[in-house]
């Protein structure tokens, strides 16, 4: 796609960001909008079919994964995703519906009785990556309008972005620096940490509870110690990092914020348009760090 | 390390799960412990061994693999595929020996309640009335209606839906 005026989307926003953190959404829009990107919903479209589903049986994961990417295909358009699990495992039945012809066969099969047929047509991008390499930094540079002045984050990329990495060849799956590069665009400093791509811990919360708390709090510790507060760009991550301090009483809450949010203050949105409210650690400090309107 | 038992049916499970896209590589892996040193959840659950779960899918161990919750502990967070010097993959393993204890209609209950709602509602969690509410508070539209038709058309159709208890 060329130049940013035409940069349009279906919007697939993915179960637990429709339920349970309107903040990410409205910041996500809210971002959209200001950036001239155009977010278009996607009719019928449900759940990714979860990387649970595909680690028990692969023909019905592929199957309800293909199910939202045709609706995309109807609409001919892109999907831009902002939840990591629904970004790997869309990308993933892309990738294998698009290589295999056997197993295309299989789903378009399963998928003939709902009406719908996978044909291939589109790509499935996490709204991060869409940020990079879609509008571009340098555009997003000049849509700065509030930089931040004196504000340290340290970002967490989550490992579904970027891992299994030769399914989603994007960024380094070890030492990722995109989400960094944009932090940096927005005046504030991306502050380096140890343990930077370790899991949160989230896809095992409903089973080992007390370990999603543990990984969590470790690297809610290790943030603590270099910045103000957490960057993340999946809404488990988010969860995962905001409920183990919730749980568990650490003495200095560490603010988790959605990419979106921390972007959209310095592109001139109000603390109500990106949503801050909804983060249950309080984040409203953000805003002293921005500088007075240019 | 547990004691293995290697006969006709261990033999038969080992090569039923080599079968399975992903796990085609499982007897390449030298016991070298990169997944075990390097998962998160091993450093803080015990009986979390990737490099053991390895060893034991290597001679067909299903007893061992299927009678407790061991499978289900892995966080998918695919650092031990990453590192890997076999390229074994052991988060593919995991993978390839739940698919076999879900077709013996074994999953984890929680696993398996996210999917039951999954298969009600066409999202892991209900997203009705209630949510859409809250959501038009937000300003936010209602969330898209997901066909449930279609993906209990889907479910049944691959046998899943009966195995996770939809309807």
């Amino acid at each position: 796609m060329e130049g940013t005026n035409f940069l349009k989307y279906a919007f697939f926003v993915g179960c637990t960001t429709l339920g349970r953190l309107p903040g990410y959404e409205k910041s996500t829009r809210k971002l959209a909008a200001t950036l001239g990107i155009e977010l278009v919903d996607m009719p019928n479209s449900s759940c990714c079919g979860t990387t649970y589903m595909e680690g028990v049986d692969e023909l019905t994961a592929l199957s309800l994964a293909a199910r939202n990417i045709c609706i995309a295909e109807d609409m001919g358009l892109n999907i831009l995703t902002i939840c990591n699990g629904c970004t790997e495992t869309l990308t993933k039945t892309n990738k294998i519906l698009k290589e295999n012809p056997e197993k295309l066969k299989k789903v378009n099969e399963i998928l003939k009785d709902t009406g719908r047929e996978f044909k291939g047509t589109v790509e499935i991008k996490h709204l991060l990556r869409i940020l990079k390499e879609d509008y571009g930094l340098e555009n997003l540079k000049k849509a700065i309008v509030k930089p931040y002045k004196s504000l340290k984050v340290s970002t967490h990329y989550g490992c579904h972005l970027l891992r299994p990495s030769d399914v989603m060849s994007y960024d380094d799956p070890n030492q990722p620096t995109s989400m960094d590069e944009i932090i940096e665009i927005t005046g504030a400093k991306s502050v380096q940490y140890p343990g930077k791509m370790d899991c949160c811990g989230g896809p095992i919360m409903g089973i080992r509870e007390d370990v999603t708390w543990a990984m969590g709090l470790e690297k809610i510790e290790v943030v603590n110690k270099y910045a103000q507060a957490l960057v993340t760009s999946c809404p488990f991550c988010f969860i995962s990092y905001e409920r183990a301090q919730l749980m568990i009483d650490n003495q200095k809450k560490l603010p988790i914020i959605h990419l979106p949010q921390i972007l959209g203050l310095s592109l001139g949105l109000s603390e109500e348009d990106i949503g801050l409210r909804d983060n249950k650690i309080d984040s409203s400090f953000l805003k002293n760090n921005l500088e007075a309107r240019k | 390390m547990t004691e293995i038992i290697f006969n006709e049916d261990t033999k038969r499970f080992r090569d039923s799960i080599l079968k399975i896209g992903g796990a085609e590589r499982l007897m390449l892996c030298y016991q070298c412990g990169t997944c075990t040193n390097d998962c998160p959840v091993a450093k803080r659950i015990e009986e979390f061994r990737p490099r053991n779960i390895a060893r034991l899918a290597m001679f067909g161990q299903k007893q061992q693999l299927f009678s407790s919750d061991l499978l289900w502990l892995c966080a998918g967070c695919y650092t031990c595929y990453e590192h890997c010097p076999q390229k074994v993959h052991v988060s593919e393993i995991i993978s390839a020996l739940r698919r076999l204890a879900f077709i013996e209609g074994k999953i984890h209950p929680t696993i398996k309640s996210l999917l039951t709602a999954l298969s009600r509602y066409g999202y892991i969690m209900e997203i009705g009335e209630f949510e859409n509410e809250l959501r038009e508070e937000e300003n936010l539209p209602p969330a898209p209606e997901p066909a449930i038709n279609e993906i209990s058309t889907i479910m049944e159709k691959t046998g899943t839906l009966k195995k996770v208890g939809g309807n």
